[in-house]
């Protein structure tokens, strides 16, 4: 893990489009405006302290950014229609465990998530240091996730924290 | 030195069952966000009781949690903690005084 920063997991909506996105913010205070961007009016959401972080490889040096992803989330499985589920449904026990890495781009408006590189990176990198050998880390990215309203999964953030200052 | 060990020796308290595990180092923190960096096989000292924390000492393989001060987790927490596998502890003394125990005690 190498680029470590610290800053805010900012998240926004727009009202007339449900359309959600989010953002790192590096600032020392979160920004909470309002403002208009094409057809959509974003509006604060909330916030939490988060890190940002790229990997690299011990070995070749090779470094992967992780521009895309803003957080990482636990899945719960709530929901057995959605594909995140789906991706460690086929472990009851419990010893596979998915993570879903979250984009920018909340609802998919533009297509993107983050990136096949990144989300390879990230499981050769949580599984690498894994000291129970039957213990196995699935990430996937979010647009496997059906639904961003309904979904139940722990993000990986100090939510809370930022409503303290 | 074993989960269990450590905990007879200085008195922790539990708070689910748990797989007896050995300790590869210790850290301490009260941010979900720092602990994704660390380690698998730590033993993470906290005040932090959210569930975002089990979640993240999953990813990371976490040896045992143990809050400080007092903190005991909700139960949503324990059982989170439960089906992760991580063992969960609790003592009455502060971080500070937990850490200096823990090196007098070898653990590094």
């Amino acid at each position: 893990m190498v680029n470590v920063r610290s800053g805010y997991l900012v998240t926004e909506g727009c009202f007339q489009c449900r359309h959600r996105i989010s953002f790192f913010s590096e600032e020392p205070v979160p920004p909470v405006d309002h403002y208009q961007q094409g057809d959509h009016i974003w509006s604060y959401l909330g916030s939490s302290q988060a890190v940002k972080f790229d990997l690299k490889c011990k070995k070749c040096s090779r470094e992967v950014p992780l521009k895309e992803l803003m957080a990482l989330m636990l899945c719960w499985r709530c929901d057995p229609d959605c594909g995140v589920f789906k991706s460690g449904a086929a472990d009851p026990e419990w010893k596979t465990w998915v993570y879903v890495a979250l984009c920018a781009d909340s609802s998919h408006e533009r297509g993107t998530c983050v990136s096949e590189e990144s989300i390879w990176a990230l499981n050769e990198y949580f599984n690498a240091d894994l000291v129970d050998p039957n213990k196995k880390i699935i990430v996937v990215p979010c647009t496997l996730r059906r639904s961003v309203d309904f979904c139940q999964g722990i993000v990986l953030a100090d939510v809370g924290l930022t409503e303290l200052y | 030195m074993k989960i269990s060990e450590l905990a007879s020796k200085i008195g922790l308290r539990s708070f689910n069952p748990y797989a007896d595990k050995e300790i590869q180092g210790v850290y301490i923190s009260d941010m979900v966000s720092d602990i994704i960096g660390i380690k698998g096989g730590n033993l993470l000292i906290t005040l932090q009781t959210h569930k975002n924390l089990i979640a993240a000492a999953n990813l990371v393989d976490v040896a045992a949690v143990l809050y400080s001060r007092g903190k005991t987790p909700p139960e949503d927490v324990v059982a989170l903690a439960v089906r992760a596998k991580i063992a969960l502890f609790g003592s009455e003394d502060d971080t500070w005084t937990l850490a200096k125990k823990l090196y007098e005690l070898g653990i590094r």
